[in-house]
């Protein structure tokens, strides 16, 4: 029998609340499937559309972006320019014909451990029957 | 309309009273039909400028180099630099000053209404009248160009032979400027995102068929870089090189040096470059078409910027290029922004 495909998923995770968020639903021994490589970075805000890009470059199946719920960021308004900035690369990537269940945005606090195993199950749901993402995989 | 005449006589005045340091228009080249970029710093040398229909260059972009140019004098000429602006231009002037780029006093504006019609298509001009040379293009009352060929003038209807940029312009005429030749005339357009429109109505995987066969064909040449009046950055993303990582490297020289993009111009490599490309310029496009028009290899570039526009208006409510005092797209946001794709 052939194996299943196991997407990778490449996490951006903000310090403040979505890796505490993931921290959580480790230390709370949560069960959630292993596709995750979480990245942390200082804030949501940071996250230039070239490490997007980049990651799918690389060969990640899906990415995804976390940050704190609005008006939660540790600096006050971080995730509200993230907002802006992934909902244009969103729009983008969906425009050259990239798969829209490929890259996916979500709050996550620190407390929200539960949350944050769902969202993985879901996308990993989502991009089983969509196979490996070749498109933007560098094909040097 | 925009009389030529009344264009040199500014020209002439402003150099005449020692306003401007040079002024940049067009005017007439030595082989063909479009002209090319002038710089006039002699009060005698206005005779030179031309303005009709085949002035499609933004030239904007000049103002880029100038300020290089001037950073580096010991002693720079503080006088403006005079420059002949369409609406298009007009706007991308805005955005310089939006993102204090340059400063209100570094340019003297002479804007020139397109007249209800725009500037053409070379390719659309050349098909159309099939191979014949053309001598001369002028604008018309009516919505026409009148083109005059080595058999007579003609009249074309302005809709078949203007470039793809002006059938979707929003303002054909300066929103920014010291002297206005020609009227304010609003051109009304049904639907302005009419050809973006049209890809969108495809499903994603005839999106991604229809660019990667665009995206296929780039060389990497740059002429879109180059020719951008927007892409003014000092160091590019796509300029980083390799570098020899030896036992003193510091992170911090690693952190600055990571090659985002590799140079061959392969599939992948020319996607993350047009992608990045596009969202640097998202909320200061403005639409000048320059890089569709430069490109060697016809990749409709316009495409992506103009999405990134359409988005813009339509999730932020952005337009960018009217107001030199709103904070750009990115640097600002809304309470209401939608987060409806956030979960």
């Amino acid at each position: 029998m052939a194996e299943e495909f196991e997407p990778k998923i490449v996490a951006f995770l903000c310090k403040w609340c979505s890796s505490a968020g993931s921290d959580l639903a480790g230390v709370s021994r949560m069960e959630y499937p292993y596709n995750v490589v979480p990245i942390t970075v200082m804030c949501s805000g940071s996250i230039s559309p070239l490490y997007i890009l980049s990651a799918f470059s690389r060969g990640a199946d899906g990415v995804l972006v976390s940050g704190c719920h609005p008006g939660d960021c540790h600096y006050i308004k971080g995730n509200f320019y993230a907002r802006r900035r992934i909902a244009l690369i969103n729009k983008l990537l969906d425009f050259i014909g990239l798969e829209p269940q490929r890259f996916q945005m979500s709050w996550v606090s620190a407390a929200e451990g539960t949350k944050y195993t769902e969202i993985i199950k879901d996308f990993v749901k989502e991009l089983k029957p969509l196979g490996p993402q070749t498109k933007l995989g560098r094909d040097l | 309309m925009v009389s030529l005449e009344d264009l040199k006589k500014e020209a002439k005045q402003i150099l005449k009273e020692n306003k401007v340091k040079y002024i940049i228009g067009y005017k007439k080249s030595t082989n063909g039909l479009m002209p090319v970029p002038a710089f006039i710093k002699e009060p005698e040398e206005v005779e030179k400028l031309v303005w009709d229909p085949t002035c499609v260059f933004n030239l904007t972009r000049y103002l880029v180099d100038e300020k290089r140019r001037k950073t580096k004098e010991k002693e720079p000429d503080e006088r403006p630099v005079g420059l002949v602006v369409k609406g298009c231009d007009s706007r991308a002037i805005n955005i310089l000053l939006q993102e204090k780029f340059i400063n209100r006093e570094d340019v003297y504006l002479l804007g020139v209404s397109c007249e209800n019609t725009g500037v053409l298509d070379e390719k659309k001009l050349t098909k159309k009248i099939k191979g014949e040379k053309v001598k001369k293009v002028e604008f018309d009352e009516k919505d026409n160009f009148i083109i005059t060929t080595q058999e007579g003038k003609t009249k074309i209807p302005a809709k078949e032979i203007l470039a793809n940029r002006c059938l979707e312009c929003k303002a054909n005429f300066p929103v920014i400027y010291d002297v206005l030749l020609g009227e304010k005339a609003k051109r009304s357009i049904d639907n302005p995102f009419e050809s973006i429109e049209k890809i969108e109505s495809l499903s994603t995987e005839e999106r991604w068929t229809f660019w990667k066969k665009q995206l296929d064909k780039c060389i990497r040449c740059y002429a879109c870089r180059s020719v951008c009046p927007m892409c003014y950055c000092d160091e590019c993303v796509a300029d980083t090189i390799s570098f020899a990582v030896t036992a003193d490297t510091t992170a911090e020289e690693k952190a600055q040096k990571i090659k985002w993009v590799e140079k061959s111009p392969v599939s992948s490599e020319n996607f993350i470059y047009h992608m990045v490309r596009a969202i640097h310029l998202a909320g200061r496009c403005i639409d000048c078409g320059e890089c569709e028009r430069a490109c060697p290899l016809d990749i409709p570039l316009r495409f992506l910027n103009r999405k990134l526009e359409k988005e813009a208006k339509e999730l932020f409510g952005f337009e960018a290029g009217f107001d030199p005092d709103q904070p750009s797209l990115i640097s600002c946001f809304k309470d209401e922004d939608p987060e409806d794709f956030i979960r």
